[in-house]
């Protein structure tokens, strides 16, 4: 103990657990690794057990020894104060039913799967299960290592699922109504069969199930313990009501049904054998090692001398040196090889193992500061509050209806929100349809539409998020959000486009034997859906435009020459189909308004285009048999969507790449000349033009006056000439020869000095030879 | 392995080149032929602009190329290609690419005959690394160009674009696999293992040999900046724990590592244990799940890097400069004569280079090209491109008497002038809009600055009442300078004036808020016969 304290959290200044001596706690971890071998084995004897007991009986029996060997020891009547409220006792009542429903899903799920799986399942501490929990949702894990466990632990159980070949399978596929005789094994083996599930994986999801809720019912029951007055003598109370609440149902049963049970004297050993090992041992050890050890090396090293002893008792259960041992509990029972290990189990074990040390280690890691800002004196503040206290601070329901709120208000995320529902909805038709009659075409179209609808989503993001206000980060405003969200899916079209060349290409050399038969109605339905999309969406174009042209009034200028260069367009690409030419005007008439609309546009244009083909070509192929219409059509419309984005994909990069915008060159080089123009200004330098986004274009730019130029003036000129050119977020340096000066005065270096020397030098010049140009 | 059309298309160009592209034909082994029409901005028409710009996103178009339609660029293209291919650093990556595609080619064919997913999501590194390498040739290529008129800001961009678009790109690829993979966990077809080992040695060996002999700038740059991805970290979580039990690999296995070698080393295992488990248990369903999982490593790996060249090309400010910039702004703050700083915009141009614009308040009196040179100098540390616009209010009024005087010295002009102020400002202040300024400021400036002004008009204040307190003049400037630059920072709340204003009153002993306030013309007195010295202390 007083190492224990000698290693102060604040003498010793290091933060975290405080670590006992490992000789001292030798024991304890020797006991529980004892303990944990023997719960193993009683569980695999209760498996045999419960082969011939019925599952109530067998439970009954438990509860009723175990009750009886605890109120010898523990005493709760006689000693500790009395229970005198009813409250209380209904309170234990309720806890002792809650154990018998666990218990009875324990072991009925213990009879599904076996004892091997049983123990992978289902036991585990409370500690691994709530730190998976955390993990898995809320955003607070705890660091990658837990979220790494928690990825085990779900690789473990999928790998019980699938990859875990029982042979118990088949044969209780062959009489799934074989050995259970009540109603209540009746109504979960029923329960699983509508599931549609194997018995074995039934009995995995129930385990699962299981496992929560134990989790959940050791959480509840804690405060009732403390009311009580200890852990011991709620389980010890808890099991004799327990007892008697199954006393009716056993002696109904028994009344009822046969028992298969030869000899109840044969089975007394066996019985008192798991009553101790699973029911008495374990608990008290447990409490023990809680006390000693910390809850994190308990678990850790309780779960995994189970899962080692399981693994090991498993391997020797079915050998000839425990028939005898086995020959006692069930004398009748044919040796087969049930439940036996395989790959998967092995595999599943070596996971859970491995997430369970993971999940129950302490979280080393301290709570995660987020960054608020800057205290005066230049240092960086923290803010520690959890994120699980700003999640609560807004409720789920109210995110998505403000976020919905903010989607209905805007015409395009509208626009976007109600084609995406509808995409949506015929897209989980199409699912299942195809589930329904088993179609796997239909299901892949299904996902098709899906992966389309990311696309969507995507849009309809970028358009919420252009409307943020402008913070620290985003300076300008989140307007080039926009511009982005069109670069990608431009680029998403471009990747849809390849592959469906690769496909085709494929297809032309080797053509398939297609089955026409469900394409038709799916192309159709998609065409539809993609019809009213482009109808909406043209609209939107439209609509955008106009808007666009009568709200901002500095866009009058612009307006004018970004017809012209559509002009220059349309004669450009003349030639590439009615479609491409229908698309590519659109384009052009939003130029640089709104690329995020126009990423969208042409993703629902290529779905019409890809509709219609199959159409087409199923026409064709019905009519004349040409296979080959399939790979032709969808060659074509490859290039179609290649072509229609290229027009996207180029404005967006000119934006990005903070070109000056091509449709206000013309403008902005006759502003430029203008402004040299202006009385007392020399010349002027690093003239920047940019579109930041669809409304905001930025501009900078250097000017050299003479000295005796009033510079407020100067200012005001060039911004109002500059505005005209449409630029309407402006910075203006504005540089007289003092400025020089002072330049060369503060700057210690060589080549600053030289530099601003000769731009002074070039200002002289202009000052005795020709002032203005 | 999508580059290969365009190439083959450039190396026979059957364009007929307009005026400007011949010009430019005849010299194009010099490297710096296009600074002939960069130098000439003025006289410059838009013809040429407009032909050089098709050039210039034609050259992006190495990432998706396809572009069919635009002819002549494709000579454009050819000739900047035979630009950069005039450095013989370029021949090396050329090569590269030159196996990368052999081995892609080969790849996708043992993919369709494997029938394997996750060997065709592994194939998706070898194209990232195509990418990689037709990323590292423009970054060669941007070194060359000089700033035209239309990209007044250089061609660093366009590896920030490549960067972005490749990720992205292999990250629509990954979506492509999750999807098909799905779609394959419904029906699980047969998978052939013959070749699957192979093409995971040749895909990996090919892939190492790629990333660690091709110095690629743009990608080092951009795995070091941005932050770490999840492979990344379970990878340092895992080795840390790994070094507490054999320190000797602290050396090895500590530092960051490299991502792209980590997910090629995680994708090869991934296909080591799948084809493991099928040939020994015949579990095909192993080949969709490790698909599945190279997928969602692809998505790790890119992701930050597309986030970070994705906020480079959104013009935001990088978060890891924001402390020093805040430093910089709190510094000009404080210099004698400045109001406010506002409307600052900071962003990166391409990797590092910081450009930046920032429009500056001062007093009527102070002198522009005086606050200009300061603030030049105390920014020009950090931002490399910087445009500062010097803004007064009241210009028109106050330009009478600034415009005759001579800088930096004290005349007994400005007594006189600033006596004939206060009824001027007295006027003023029934423009003012009642709205943004409080009844307690009798005189307040024109409304739309209303709101930030307090901070700096404090000073002059003390100089009025006490003119012997001069000396104290500089250390209380710089004391208070945290807080009024806090407030000057752009984001300050109105709300916040009144109470600094009342704060540093009391201090000054001065009684009332009005006080200050109405002597508004103080500062021509204090403001003018200061620059001198200041000048001497802000000097680094």
């Amino acid at each position: 103990m007083d190492e224990k304290y000698s290693s102060n959290v604040i003498s010793g200044g290091k933060l975290g657990r405080v670590e006992a001596p490992n000789a001292r706690l030798t024991r304890y971890i020797v006991l529980l690794y004892f303990t944990k071998l023997l719960k193993a084995f009683g569980i695999f004897e209760s498996y045999d057990l419960l082969k011939v007991v019925h599952i109530v009986q067998f439970l009954f029996i438990l509860k009723m020894g175990c009750a009886v060997i605890l109120i010898f020891f523990q005493k709760p009547f006689s000693s500790g104060k009395m229970i005198p409220k009813r409250q209380v006792w209904i309170k234990i009542l309720k806890h002792a039913v809650m154990s018998c429903i666990i218990s009875l899903l324990g072991f009925f799920g213990l009879t599904l799967c076996g004892p091997l799986r049983t123990l992978l399942l289902f036991e585990h501490s409370d500690l691994v299960v709530i730190s998976l929990l955390s993990v898995l949702f809320t955003s607070s894990g705890g660091g990658p290592s837990k979220t790494r466990g928690a990825a085990f632990f779900i690789i473990a159980v999928i790998c019980l699922l699938l990859f875990d070949n029982d042979d118990l399978m088949a044969k209780m596929a062959e009489h799934p109504e074989g050995h259970h005789d009540s109603a209540l094994t009746h109504a979960l083996y029923t329960g699983i069969a509508f599931l549609g599930v194997a018995d074995h994986k039934g009995g995995v999801v129930l385990l699962v199930l299981a496992l929560c809720l134990k989790v959940a019912f050791n959480t509840a029951s804690r405060k009732l313990s403390v009311e009580i007055g200890g852990t011991k003598r709620l389980y010890a109370l808890s099991n004799l009501v327990s007892a008697v609440v199954l006393l009716p149902w056993v002696i109904v049963l028994s009344a009822t049904t046969e028992s298969k049970v030869e000899s109840w004297s044969g089975l007394i050993l066996p019985f008192a054998m798991i009553i101790f090992s699973v029911m008495i041992l374990d608990f008290y050890v447990e409490s023990i090692c809680m006390a000693k050890l910390e809850t994190s090396r308990c678990a850790r090293y309780g779960s995994i001398s189970l899962f080692l002893g399981g693994l090991l008792l498993a391997n020797f259960w079915t050998h000839p040196l425990t028939d005898q041992l086995r020959a006692v509990s069930n004398p009748v029972h044919q040796s087969s090889t049930e439940h036996v290990l395989s790959g998967g189990v092995l595999v599943s074990a070596c996971f859970f193992i491995m997430a369970d040390s993971i999940l129950s280690a302490p979280s080393s890691k301290g709570q995660k500061g987020t960054l608020v800002g800057y205290s005066p004196e230049g240092t960086p503040l923290y803010n520690f509050m959890g994120d699980a206290l700003q999640h609560t601070s807004q409720s789920l329901p109210r995110f998505i209806k403000d976020s919905l709120k903010q989607i209905l208000e805007e015409y395009d995320s509208r626009q976007i929100f109600y084609f995406l529902c509808l995409n949506l909805a015929f897209t989980f038709v199409e699912l299942f349809y195809g589930v329904w009659t088993n179609s796997l075409g239909l299901i892949s179209d299904g996902f098709h539409m899906l992966f389309d609808c990311s696309a969507l989503v995507l849009g309809l993001f970028a358009a919420l998020m252009t409307r943020w206000k402008a913070t620290r980060i985003y300076s300008y405003g989140y307007g080039r959000v926009e511009i982005l969200s069109g670069f990608i899916n431009g680029l998403f079209l471009m990747v849809i486009a390849f592959f469906v060349f690769v496909e085709s290409v494929t297809r032309l050399i080797d053509p398939p034997n297609i089955n026409t038969d469900m394409l038709t109605p799916v192309s159709v339905g998609g065409l539809l859906v993609n019809l009213v999309g482009i109808c909406a969406f043209s609209h939107a174009h439209s609509h955008g435009a106009s808007k666009g042209s009568c709200s901002g009034h500095d866009h009058g200028h612009g307006h004018g020459s970004a017809e012209h260069s559509h002009g220059g367009h349309g004669h450009s690409h003349g030639g590439h189909g009615h479609s491409h030419g229908h698309g590519h005007s659109h384009g052009s008439a939003g130029e640089g308004m709104n690329a995020n609309m126009r990423g969208v546009y042409l993703h629902v244009l290529a779905d019409t285009l890809g509709s219609v083909g199959v159409i087409i070509s199923t026409i064709l192929i019905r009519q004349f048999g040409w296979l080959i219409a399939d790979p032709i059509c969808s060659l074509f419309i490859a290039t179609l969507i290649f072509l229609s984005v290229i027009p996207l994909l180029k404005d967006a990069c000119e934006v990005l790449l903070l070109r000056t915008p091509p449709q206000h060159e013309k403008d902005l080089n006759f502003a430029l000349e203008k402004i040299q123009k202006i009385e007392g200004v020399l010349s002027y330098r690093d003239p920047h033009v940019w579109r930041h986004s669809a409304s905001v274009i930025a501009g900078t730019i250097h000017l050299q006056l003479m000295s005796d130029v009033v510079e407020q003036r100067v200012i005001q000129q060039v911004s109002a000439v500059l505005k005209d050119a449409g630029v309407n977020n402006l910075t203006i340096q504005l540089e007289k020869e003092a400025y020089f000066q002072h330049m060369s005065g503060l700057s210690t270096g060589f080549h600053e000095v030289l530099t601003m020397t000769q731009q002074m030098e070039s200002m002289k010049y202009y000052k005795d030879g020709t002032c203005i140009m | 392995m999508t580059s290969f059309p365009a190439r083959n298309l450039s190396n026979k160009p059957d364009v007929v080149p307009c005026g400007v592209t011949e010009r430019k034909v005849s010299p194009s082994d010099k490297p710096d032929m296009v600074v002939l029409d960069v130098i000439s901005i003025k006289d410059s028409d838009a013809p040429v602009h407009r032909k050089k710009c098709e050039t210039d996103t034609y050259v992006l178009g190495t990432i998706h190329p396809f572009r069919r339609s635009h002819r002549s660029v494709l000579g454009r293209f050819a000739q900047e290609f035979s630009l950069v291919t005039s450095d013989r650093r370029s021949w090396r990556i050329l090569l590269f690419g030159v196996l990368n595609l052999i081995c892609t080619a080969c790849l996708l064919m043992w993919c369709s005959s494997t029938n394997s997913m996750a060997l065709t999501a592994y194939t998706y590194l070898t194209i990232f690394d195509l990418f990689s390498l037709i990323t590292c040739l423009l970054s060669f290529w941007v070194t060359m160009k000089k700033p035209s008129q239309v990209y007044s800001f250089g061609f660093e961009r366009f590896e920030v674009l490549a960067v972005f678009a490749s990720t992205v790109l292999v990250q629509l690829g990954a979506l492509f696999i999750l999807k098909e993979s799905v779609e394959r966990f419904v029906e699980q077809p047969e998978v052939h293992t013959g070749r699957l080992l192979v093409g995971t040695f040749v895909a990996l060996f090919f892939n190492l040999l790629t990333l660690l002999s091709v110095k690629n700038k743009p990608f080092v740059f951009v795995s070091e900046a941005a932050s770490t991805s999840w492979l990344q970290e379970h990878v340092a979580d895992l080795s840390r724990s790994l070094c507490g039990l054999i320190p000797a690999l602290s050396s090895v296995l500590l530092p960051r590592m490299n991502p792209f070698v980590l997910i090629n080393l995680a994708g090869a295992f991934a296909l080591g244990i799948t084809y493991m488990l099928i040939e020994i248990n015949n579990y095909n369903a192993m080949d969709t799940a490790s698909a599945m999982a190279i997928a969602l490593m692809i998505f790790g790996t890119m992701y930050p890097m597309s986030v970070y060249s994705g906020k480079v090309l959104l013009q935001t400010t990088p978060s890891h400069v924001i402390g020093q910039l805040d430093k910089l702004l709190r510094e000009v703050s404080t210099l004698d004569g400045v109001l406010e700083v506002r409307n600052e915009h900071f962003w990166t141009i391409g990797f590092g280079s910081l450009a930046g614009s920032v429009h500056v308040r001062i007093r009527r009196d102070a002198d522009e090209q005086m606050v200009l040179a300061h603030v030049t100098n105390r920014l020009n540390t950090l931002v490399s491109t910087l445009t500062v616009q010097i803004f007064k209010d009241d210009w028109a009024r106050h330009s009478l008497t600034s415009s005759t005087l001579p800088t930096g010295s004290l005349s007994l002009s400005e007594y006189v002038t600033s006596a004939a102020f206060p009824p001027v400002m007295s006027k003023q202040h029934d423009e003012s809009n009642p709205a943004t300024s409080t009844p307690a400021k009798p005189s307040s400036p024109p409304p739309e600055f209303s709101f930030n002004t307090p901070g700096k008009h404090v000073q002059p204040v003390v100089f009025q009442t006490a003119h012997q307190h001069r000396p104290f003049n500089a250390p209380l400037s710089y004391g208070m300078s945290p807080y009024s630059s806090m407030l000057n920072q752009g984001f300050a709340h109105p709300s916040d004036g009144p109470a600094m204003r009342l704060g540093f009153g009391v201090g000054t002993r001065m009684p009332s808020v009005q006080g200050y306030r109405t002597v508004n013309a103080a500062p021509h007195r204090y403001g003018s016969s200061l620059p001198s010295s200041q000048t001497g202390q802000q000097r680094p």
